[in-house]
């Protein structure tokens, strides 16, 4: 009986050896790089790096394990996106939406025709990171590994995408059209795989700081920042722009978007301040929640972010929206002034046939994404040849281009790492009832962003 | 069909070869990432292991070791990130303040019992992320710590390349990491399984069954409750320690009091009072967590399923999932012998350790 045992535990471990052997895993993972081990030892010898007559990006010098056409089955194209799909960020899943919807239109409509002559279609995957740094490595390791994604686009969230950043670099795994403006997506010389789809938060901050110092050089400013990337580089550029001028922060508060509490009390501290010009360096929900916490007898100059422009995202500031001022960049298809433009027109039909509600079409956070997708589709239609290397040159090379819903007058130029922006011009604007009124017409900064930016 | 004691000893030393088996196959045949998130899981076993030192053979409840787990990461990764250290003192450094960490809990620890225990338990956990957010000059506050160090990346460029392991010897980064993890991780359970079978264990055992028949017998209970909380507060930061080093950065929305209530129901589910118990528990939550994923609409309700299985875990299985294995065991054992008459070799019947509260 010992023996019987004995021969069917042998059994079971042979095949179990042979079962494993034969689901050997191809090596198709991304993440070599060339480091060795642990702390103290420094990294891989560099390779010289792209010359400047060269194309930005050359994976023969610049990656190891290069796969430039993972992900592109045929006539399809699988890429990926994360975004908060649950947790107080998750307006920005009305982001995803607009950017598979965009999609979804193209692909009914044959596809995207390529530079190479052929048309493909689009697959969007998915995951879901609740604006929490810590999840969307897996996430990102997950669309890479996983699904075989050929690029990200659109993906929500500075910390997020730079929780990401060394591993789709090392890998060269295009991330296109952030949908973040961090400053730190202007080091395209040390991560040439990341392009923004949003300007520079700097910019944005050189903006604000112009405006003030011609409507109220002595600005008193109250500053409320998420005390993360996304708000520091609001803090930090916003004071670089105002440094030399009469304008004076006297008042900071910080707030931790995964705290799950609000800005309530922050808010009540700084309108104690005694300042007449309050800046909303937060992003998400909590951001028209901040204007609805103002008291109503402090009526400061109030400047929020970009991110936080959206009609319904201001639905949510109790009426407090209005008068606030902001950079824009693109139409407000919510906004009566801009119905009749033929980019909104275009994009309210292509919108209802990608399946976007009309809510949707008119609340601002799905028109972002639908630019997002188009700085995607953009890129396939300037590329020769549809791979990973020449999809992020195409990006890193275009001149006066256009796409999505940007306004006439921003112009979009791009040159590897001395212009690594896209977008680089606004108009300033102020909120009223159901619309925006201009304040300031469209200033283009182009090749600026990177100086706005405070170096750390 | 009785088997000699031999024949059992070459049965489970056959099972553990097979588990090694598969443990060593494992890293070779699925995706990189998912040999990563093994590796957390096996983090998370170290970490339930000690827990159960405590609260399985010690029975002092703590609900608290997610925020020793935190400790010990965020521990390594200020070392490493603030003060420039190399790893391994780091990791030492790091394990021996969560022992002080929990030294200093086990003192008041001695006065109070049961529930009031777990609560204040509860409270250092929730505690924890909010101290963590509080002092965000030394830990990062809500953006966290990357482990980095600086070097040349292929374009010339400095950057700040994230701790990583290299490859070794044909390995993949992902594997090294696996293996040493795994490594560490067994030698906690070696360590733990010859703690309890020792005298020392016994005492643990006897405190928690009855204090004062323990006290009586000359057992130091003091003594040994506040050890015992150190060493496992040690064995939670060991874990966190490499958890830090496994994922190369830290989020103190990895460690709020969900972590604690996972180390909980990992030794639960495994089987309080059983050495191998937390492991099983860890690995089957960490795979619950990782690998099944709801349909689309429905991927909210992962925690509302979670709570389902235990409930009727908890109705089928109290002594956890090896206490079921062991009472299957004893019944199958009763049912042989009452079947061969008397058998000299019929094992005694084991019976579960119910978790004691």
């Amino acid at each position: 009986m010992n023996r019987t045992r004995l021969k069917r535990s042998c059994a079971v471990v042979l095949a179990t050896g042979v079962i494993l052997a034969g689901c050997a895993r191809s090596d198709n993972s991304t993440t070599s790089n060339g480091s060795n081990g642990t702390a103290a030892t420094g990294g891989s010898t560099p390779a010289g790096g792209s010359t400047a007559s060269g194309p930005f990006i050359d994976p023969s010098t610049d990656c190891k394990n290069y796969k430039g056409t993972a992900g592109i089955n045929g006539d399809t194209i699988k890429i990926g996106t994360i975004r908060p799909a649950s947790g107080p960020y998750a307006i920005y899943d009305q982001v995803t939406a607009g950017v598979e919807a965009y999609f979804k239109a193209k692909n009914a409509s044959g596809g995207i025709k390529a530079g190479d002559g052929k048309s493909y279609k689009v697959e969007l995957v998915k995951g879901d990171d609740g604006y929490d740094p810590g999840k969307t490595l897996g996430e990102a390791k997950k669309l890479v590994e996983q699904d075989g994604v050929f690029a990200l686009d659109g993906v929500i969230g500075t910390e997020g995408n730079l929780a990401i950043r060394q591993y789709l670099n090392d890998g060269c795994i295009p991330n296109i059209s952030l949908a973040t403006g961090s400053p730190e997506w202007g080091a395209a010389d040390k991560y040439p795989w990341y392009i923004s789809g949003l300007p520079s938060y700097a910019t944005e901050a050189h903006a604000w700081a112009e405006l003030l110092k011609k409507q109220k050089p002595d600005a008193k400013v109250a500053l409320l920042y998420q005390d993360d990337d996304f708000g520091k580089s609001y803090q930090s550029s916003f004071k670089k722009a105002i440094a030399g001028t009469n304008i004076k922060v006297i008042a900071e508060q910080s707030f931790n978007p995964l705290s799950g509490g609000t800005t309530e009390a922050a808010v009540t501290s700084l309108s104690q301040s005694g300042a007449d010009t309050f800046i909303v360096g937060i992003g998400g929900t909590p951001c028209p929640q901040t204007l609805k916490f103002m008291p109503a007898t402090w009526k400061p100059m109030t400047f929020i972010s970009i991110t936080c422009q959206s009609k319904i995202a201001l639905s949510l500031a109790g009426g407090n929206d209005v008068g606030v001022y902001s950079a824009q960049v693109t139409y407000d298809p919510s906004d009566p002034a801009d119905k009749g433009v033929p980019a909104v027109k275009q994009f309210v039909t292509e919108g209802q046939a990608g399946g976007l509600t009309q809510s949707q079409i008119e609340g601002g956070i799905s028109s972002a994404g639908w630019g997002f997708a188009a700085l995607f589709a953009k890129a396939l239609e300037g590329s020769k040849t549809v791979d990973r290397a020449t999809v992020m040159n195409t990006l890193f090379s275009l001149k006066n281009a256009s796409f999505g819903l940007l306004r006439d007058g921003v112009t979009v130029n791009t040159n590897g790492s001395t212009d690594p922006w896209p977008v680089e011009g606004f108009r300033m604007v102020q909120r009223t009832a159901d619309g925006w009124k201009e304040v300031v017409p469209v200033t283009n900064y182009e090749g600026q962003s990177n100086s706005f930016a405070v170096k750390n | 069909m009785s088997l000699s004691p031999s024949a059992r000893r070459w049965g489970r030393v056959l099972t553990w070869v097979i588990v090694f088996a598969l443990l060593g196959a494992l890293p070779f045949s699925l995706p990189a990432f998912r040999v990563e998130q093994i590796a957390i899981w096996m983090t998370l076993a170290m970490a339930a292991c000690g827990l159960n030192l405590l609260t399985g053979y010690n029975g002092q409840i703590s609900v608290g070791h997610g925020a020793l787990y935190g400790a010990g990461a965020y521990g390594t990764a200020i070392l490493m990130v603030k003060a420039g250290w190399p790893m391994f003192p780091a990791i030492v450094v790091a394990v021996i303040i969560c022992f002080f960490l929990g030294i200093a809990i086990g003192l008041p620890a001695l006065r109070i019992k049961g529930l009031y225990l777990a609560l204040v338990t509860l409270a250092v956990a929730v505690l924890f992320p909010l101290a963590i957010e509080q002092f965000s000059s030394l830990t990062g506050g809500g953006a966290g710590l990357t482990i980095t160090t600086p070097s040349v990346n292929r374009r010339g460029a400095v950057v700040d390349q994230k701790i990583e392991f290299g490859s070794y010897g044909g390995l993949q980064p992902d594997q090294v990491k696996y293996f040493t993890v795994l490594v560490i991780m067994v030698l906690c359970f070696v360590l733990s399984r010859n703690l309890v079978k020792s005298r020392v264990g016994r005492s643990l055992v006897a405190i928690r069954d009855n204090e004062t028949a323990a006290a009586v017998s000359g057992v130091p209970v003091s003594q040994v409750k506040i050890i015992t909380f150190g060493l496992s507060s040690a064995m939670a930061g060991l874990g966190g320690a490499m958890y830090a080093i496994a994922n190369g950065q830290v989020n103190l929305t990895s460690f709020t009091i969900a972590v604690s209530i996972s180390l909980l129901v990992a030794v639960v589910v495994g089987g309080a009072a059983s050495i191998v118990g937390p492991a099983i528990g860890a690995v089957l939550l960490g795979a619950f967590t990782d690998f099944v994923n709801l349909p689309e609409g429905l991927s909210g309700a992962k925690p509302v399923v979670l709570g389902g299985i235990l409930i009727l875990l908890m109705f089928f299985a109290p002594g956890g999932l090896v206490g079921l294995y062991k009472t299957t065991m004893a019944k199958r054992a009763g049912r042989r012998s009452s079947k061969a008459g008397s058998d000299p070799d019929a094992p005694t019947a084991l019976v579960a350790e119910p978790l004691a509260g």
